[in-house]
């Protein structure tokens, strides 16, 4: 090829280049909803618990009924989200620590609930110990600094629950879910709306 | 004004190098996907897909997905060595320029 181009349109190819190579690997969908969509659904289980009458046979069924809606809700939104979207080895690994941490969550606690072997402090330890693990894994992957910051938070309430009153882990519980589930949530939204809007403006 | 010696056609046109970017950064993506990210109509991105097919620089495979049809692009090698050594021959021609 023998045209010329100016140094301003190099400059621009190679933005170019670089803007779309960052579109590929970006996490195409946000999935900051996920966590808020979590975080109430922890919420609607514990003040299901906390509220409803003891005698009623239905707080049994708090967690179970809560978390299985949850599952199915994410289940329904993340399929039609991402319908038609490009995949990437970062995406479907996150994708899998996810998906891994909640099936174990799923077993493990569904056996402890039919053996009965259910018991508060055990539930949080283990609850902030996966979902920092999960938290951590993926804000490494992502290098994303929040998301690990979330992982401590999970870290510190799981700690808690092993020295702490049941009325303490039950603060520190519904601590952790609002910073790590209710506030990162909102703020992973606003972050891929952000950069949304940023490359919509560059690529019209 | 800076001369440009070997920039690779096929690569230099303004979507074709779009898509090449795009595709370079997922190992797959859908028609669909890659129309929303580069505002481009069917015919006009069929076209500059079927050109990069043509050099061997993406692939496709049709598949039917709930009995629609869908097509999933992915860049090969030739596709990637030839972006890479687009970018380079850029950088060289900015590095001459200053």
């Amino acid at each position: 090829m023998t045209e010329s181009l100016t140094d301003l349109e190099i400059t621009d190819r190679l933005k170019l280049i670089e803007t779309m190579m960052a579109e590929g690997r970006r996490k195409t969908e946000s999935w900051g909803w996920t966590f808020l969509l979590w975080g109430v659904a922890y919420y609607v289980a514990i003040g299901w618990t906390a509220l409803a009458p003891a005698a009623l046979y239905g707080r049994a069924l708090a967690w179970p009924v809560s978390m299985t809606a949850a599952a199915i809700l994410t289940g329904i939104v993340s399929a039609r989200k991402t319908k038609n979207q490009a995949e990437t080895t970062l995406g479907r690994a996150v994708g899998s620590i996810w998906v891994g941490m909640g099936l174990s969550m799923f077993f493990l606690f569904m056996a402890m609930g039919l053996s009965r072997r259910f018991e508060p402090h055990v539930f949080v330890a283990v609850v902030g110990a996966m979902l920092g693990g999960a938290n951590a894994t993926s804000g490494l992957l992502l290098r994303w600094k929040a998301q690990f910051a979330c992982a401590v938070v999970w870290w510190a309430a799981a700690m808690a629950a092993c020295f702490a009153s049941e009325a303490q882990v039950t603060w520190a519980f519904l601590a952790a879910i609002f910073l790590c589930q209710i506030v990162f949530g909102g703020y992973a939204m606003l972050r891929d709306a952000r950069a949304r809007k940023q490359f919509e403006a560059h690529h019209g | 004004m800076a001369e440009m010696p070997e920039l690779n056609p096929i690569v230099h046109g303004k979507l074709r190098l779009a898509l090449l970017s795009l595709l370079a950064g997922v190992e797959q993506a859908e028609f669909t996907w890659l129309r929303a990210k580069t505002g481009s109509t069917d015919g006009n991105l069929g076209a500059q897909l079927l050109k990069l097919e043509d050099a061997g620089y993406a692939a496709v495979e049709k598949k039917f997905v709930d009995r629609k049809p869908q097509s999933v692009y992915r860049i090969t090698e030739a596709g990637r060595t030839a972006l890479t050594d687009y970018v380079a021959a850029l950088r060289l021609l900015l590095g001459g320029s200053l």
